[in-house]
């Protein structure tokens, strides 16, 4: 998995392109541990270039997700398609999660 | 007829070997592109559980088999040889909490009852056993699931 990030205003955008598996979900765990660390509480994770994820990434999600609840923060999460849509809806986490069609309306959103 | 069969130390630095190896059997027999991904994460939840969980810190193997089980659907089988275990009777999670009450975990073999037609286990000497039969085709789990329960 390729994990690409860019600060813009006040929200960090997390691009992820590839897999998200039991491998691959701890170097995410990693990188937004980091900007939760320097203060970040805004997280937009973009899902367009994202093609399959597994329960250790659905967990990796949702561990953001209580951690940036405790601080008042968002996770907001967008343009899910194929495989990894199929597996929020079939999770419940579609239900649970702020998701946008695409990166600009989660960016109008945050 | 065709078999793919892998045995490998129970360890995540070997899923993606399972996986890919995985990946191009399907390819090449016949599975329909857009059930690939669905058998893949099957197969990665059941794998990641042996090696999480099977050896309790102790070394051990993990069995991949996978093979045509008729001329609908596929079979595949997971085995290692750790203490007991029945996923199939592991309670369903709740799907419907917020994100403070949703539990971490659990989700795994629930994605796996719902990727597949027909989950099995069975302990077999000292091994655990957990055969998945999958359609060849066809779309939505649901309705791949209505069909299998139709025809039974």
């Amino acid at each position: 998995m390729e994990i690409d990030v860019k600060k813009e205003g006040q929200a960090v955008i997390i691009a992820l392109t590839g897999r998200m598996d039991a491998v691959s979900a701890p170097q995410f765990d990693k990188t937004v541990d980091d900007f939760i660390e320097q203060g970040e509480t805004r997280i937009i994770i973009d899902f367009k270039s994202l093609e399959y994820i597994s329960s250790a990434g659905l967990q990796s999600i949702l561990a953001l997700a209580k951690r940036l609840e405790l601080i008042n923060g968002t996770v907001l999460l967008s343009d899910l398609n194929g495989a990894v849509k199929e597996v929020f809806e079939i999770s419940g986490f579609s239900s649970i999660f702020p998701i946008y069609d695409n990166l600009d309306a989660a960016r109008a959103s945050i | 007829m065709s078999l793919l069969h892998i045995i490998l130390p129970a360890k995540l630095d070997y899923l993606q070997n399972f996986i890919q190896s995985l990946t191009r059997w399907l390819q090449q027999n016949g599975m329909t592109t857009e059930k690939i991904p669905r058998v893949e994460l099957a197969v990665e939840e059941a794998l990641v559980n042996v090696i999480r969980y099977a050896y309790e810190g102790q070394a051990g193997d993990v069995e991949l088999r996978v093979g045509i089980a008729d001329d609908q659907r596929f079979v595949i089988e997971i085995l290692d040889s750790g203490a007991p275990f029945d996923v199939c009777a592991l309670p369903k999670p709740d799907i419907h909490g917020s994100i403070k009450d949703r539990k971490m975990g659990g989700l795994g073999v629930f994605l796996i009852q719902r990727m597949v037609d027909e989950l099995l286990y069975r302990r077999e000497g000292d091994r655990n056993v957990l055969t998945m039969f999958i359609c060849r085709s066809n779309g939505q789990f649901s309705n791949s699931r209505q069909d299998m329960h139709a025809g039974a």
